[in-house]
């Protein structure tokens, strides 16, 4: 997390415009992290945030990380107010999850993962 | 309290109330407009780094440019055999040796241009510490700098003398094969100088200063 912006994706199949991946029946989500730095906190949501994307979405999500210690900013278009916090853009609706994720199926409501999107 | 039934706006109250009541989060975005916001961390975000620095091997104090200490490392008290607590607005020369002072003074006020100077702390129990200053930083009038116990310097050099004394002992060992006299002699030195090494390690790894 050494920038302000750092993509990461296990979409192998994403076609760029990061609404689908190829497969029309199957979404891409887009998911935006908000953390500080490298916080205790920042990290365990990126390590448990990766781990239920890998268990319950697996080739099907993008992953953009926030720093805002490197730019306090960007949080703007979020109305972020407590790090770390999890913004589900895609697939609608928006969502907002705050906290390090360590509460797994906390995250998965928040999320709206439903067993069919597993 | 069901989330999904609340308004939006109370479910995200709630959501941050909870998020914080868990220890979830440590790190907060303050500031009224976007040219003032920033990240206010709490204390549990800093305590890793916290560990680190209280712990290291260099003592670390920051300092204003007239000698008061503002911070102060557990190291440093360590090194200097003086409670941490009576570190905090203390000042530093009173724990300087005296010849040295009027050369941490200057160091203190021109500290922007001088990188490192050498002095010695007198301890508490009436030691001298000789240590290396090293500034890190300096701004707004204070300057941050790291404590290098030069004893320590040296006793790496004693056992660096030693071992090099061990290699050759062991050379000549390998290259005899008669006179049992130099052998024995040898195997003395070597079994002098593991001694030496060993005391110095034990020393080191206590952090004790010099007493030499």
């Amino acid at each position: 997390m050494n920038g302000k912006r750092l993509e990461m994706s296990a979409d192998k199949k994403a076609n760029g415009n990061g609404k689908t991946n190829g497969n029309a029946a199957e979404p891409v989500w887009e998911l935006r992290l908000y953390t500080a730095g490298q916080t205790p906190k920042s990290l365990a949501a990126l390590a448990n945030l990766k781990r239920l994307c890998e268990e319950n979405l697996k080739g099907k999500y993008k992953i953009e990380v926030i720093d805002l210690m490197a730019n306090p900013r960007l949080a703007k278009e979020h109305q972020i107010v407590a790090i770390p916090t999890l913004v589900k853009k895609l697939p609608s609706p928006l969502r907002q999850i705050i906290g390090d994720l360590s509460d797994r199926e906390k995250a998965l409501v928040g999320l709206q993962l439903t067993p069919a999107d597993r | 309290m069901n989330m999904e039934t609340t308004p939006p706006m109370l479910s995200e109250a709630e959501q941050l109330r909870q998020a914080i009541a868990l220890g979830e989060v440590d790190a907060f975005l303050v500031g009224k407009d976007d040219k003032e916001k920033r990240v206010l961390l709490l204390a549990g975000a800093y305590q890793r780094y916290r560990q680190l620095v209280e712990q290291m091997q260099q003592g670390a104090i920051t300092c204003s440019v007239h000698g008061d200490i503002l911070y102060a490392n557990q190291r440093f008290a360590q090194l200097i055999g003086v409670p941490l607590s009576q570190l905090y607005a203390a000042p530093l020369d009173g724990y300087v040796s005296v010849p040295d002072r009027a050369r941490i003074a200057s160091f203190l006020l021109v500290s922007a241009r001088l990188s490192s100077i050498e002095i010695s702390f007198s301890r508490r129990d009436g030691l001298l510490l000789p240590v290396r200053l090293d500034l890190v930083n300096f701004a707004d009038g204070y300057a941050t700098i790291l404590v290098t116990p030069l004893a320590q310097q040296q006793w790496a050099a004693v056992a660096e003398d030693s071992l090099n004394l061990m290699r050759t002992a062991l050379e000549t060992l390998i290259r005899m094969s008669v006179g049992d006299g130099q052998a024995k002699r040898s195997i003395e030195v070597l079994s002098r100088e593991i001694n030496t090494l060993s005391r110095l390690a034990d020393e080191i790894r206590q952090g004790k200063p010099s007493q030499t």
